[in-house]
């Protein structure tokens, strides 16, 4: 005995790209007129109408604008298509959901006391917490302060704001600075894994502030004038954590 | 869809951050869920839309040029997730494992958006886009055949190649179950 099974696919009148673009307002003349009769008056319709209402819902949560921006803004300021000294890695689930479970126990934080004088004017408040999780085929744990990275290791960052609002987070290295984070100040995981590639030591640099951290004017900061550039104005906050990597 | 340039450090100057804005107000929404849908992973699908919105924005005059921006970035997410899952056919073939083993044993019957999505991996690649232009966007054979610059029985043939593949994958893991005939296909 068999039984059919349909997989979707316009319908006589119904199409989901057609409700789409009625909602972008790209239909005109007699297909808008057409359309937006059949929709008014066709629950199919209607429907994807409410899935693209949800969409929009689903954007702000899992994507908010300022880390849309912050990830757009890195990726147009390196090399187009091709691996760069920092680069994302598909991380399985299954790792990722270890590293969450990792308790943040020893934070690797290193506050500006006593470097003034490269940053003239930077504030450090000392409530913002930087931690470095590292995962290994041995299991996931925070990386110890001036512990070198563990080869090919998928890193997260765990962020304690300190009540700051926004965060960016930027990666320094001997090829230049790249952007990991920037938008919401997250309590806890910042989003996306990594994995630091390329060579020689680096930095991670880690500004918090009230106002919104724009992540490509962080960049180019950080590439003019180094850490000095760092902080966009005196009520910012700035922490950074020094990574070296361990011998091949 | 052409090659983007090698560099595109001009699109990222502050005064493009209204077309940024305006861009994820407009657009970013679909982008993410077709991502989201196709990648089945949140993180790889934020990824994944914020590399199509760079593509975008490095080449501009694409999307200018385009009949239809939410139809031209639907596309370009499609192209960039299959382009992702290229390599991980075999997790989709574990996929329609799975779902042939909820029906066997729970009496699950396959939700058709999640069986399209796992058998989008028998198909060759030019198959799996115009399926998803199809099966997923809706659109007719005659408007994925103006909006990908094909011709009308090439649109036909490859959604019978997907078909038939699809045909073949389902025949081992649910061979009761029967696909659409591609001859009838409006």
């Amino acid at each position: 005995m068999t039984a059919s099974i349909g997989l979707g696919g316009p319908g006589v009148a119904c199409s989901a790209m057609r409700v789409r673009r009625l909602d972008a307002g790209e239909l005109s003349g007699e297909e808008l007129l057409r359309t937006e009769a059949h929709v008014a008056g066709c629950e199919r319709c209607q429907a994807m109408r409410r899935a693209i209402e949800a969409e929009r819902e689903a954007l702000h949560r899992h994507l908010p604008f300022g880390a849309f921006a912050a990830g757009v803004a890195g990726r147009l300021a390196g090399p187009a298509q091709a691996p760069g000294p920092w680069r994302r890695r598909w991380v399985p689930l299954a790792l990722a959901a270890g590293l969450a479970a990792v308790v943040v126990t020893p934070l690797v934080r290193q506050s500006l006391s006593g470097r003034d004088d490269l940053l003239p004017g930077v504030r450090t408040k000392g409530a913002a917490t930087v931690e470095v999780q590292v995962a290994t085929p041995a299991g996931s744990r925070a990386l110890a302060a001036g512990e070198p990275v563990p080869q090919g290791a998928a890193m997260r960052i765990v962020l304690a704001p300190g009540g700051r609002r926004e965060a960016a987070v930027a990666l320094v290295d001997r090829d230049g600075p790249a952007l990991l984070y920037a938008g919401p100040a997250p309590s806890g995981v910042v989003p996306g894994a990594f994995e630091w590639t390329g060579e020689g030591d680096g930095e991670l640099v880690v500004v918090l502030d009230d106002r919104p951290v724009d992540g490509a004017a962080l960049l180019a900061r950080l590439r003019d004038r180094g850490l000095a550039g760092a902080v966009p104005g005196r009520g910012a906050e700035l922490v950074v954590v020094p990574l070296t990597r361990s011998a091949r | 869809m052409g090659t983007p340039p090698s560099r595109g450090g001009a699109a990222a100057e502050p005064g493009n951050a209204g077309r940024v804005e305006e861009l994820y107000r407009r657009h970013a929404a679909g982008v993410l869920a077709r991502c989201r849908y196709l990648l089945r992973d949140d993180e790889a699908a934020r990824d994944a839309t914020q590399d199509v919105f760079a593509r975008v924005l490095r080449s501009p005059g694409e999307l200018a040029s385009a009949g239809s921006p939410t139809g031209y970035l639907l596309r370009a997410a499609t192209h960039q997730c299959l382009n992702v899952l290229r390599a991980s056919r075999a997790a989709w073939r574990d996929e329609i494992r799975r779902m042939a083993r909820d029906r066997r044993e729970q009496g699950i019957e396959p939700e058709s958006r999640e069986l399209l999505r796992a058998l989008l991996s028998a198909a060759p690649d030019e198959a799996r886009e115009l399926a998803v232009l199809y099966f997923v966007d809706e659109m007719t054979q005659a408007e994925i055949a103006a909006e990908t610059g094909r011709s009308l029985p090439t649109v036909r043939k490859r959604l019978r190649e997907f078909l038939a593949a699809a045909r073949t994958a389902l025949s081992e893991a649910m061979p009761d179950l029967v696909l659409p005939d591609p001859e009838a296909l409006p």
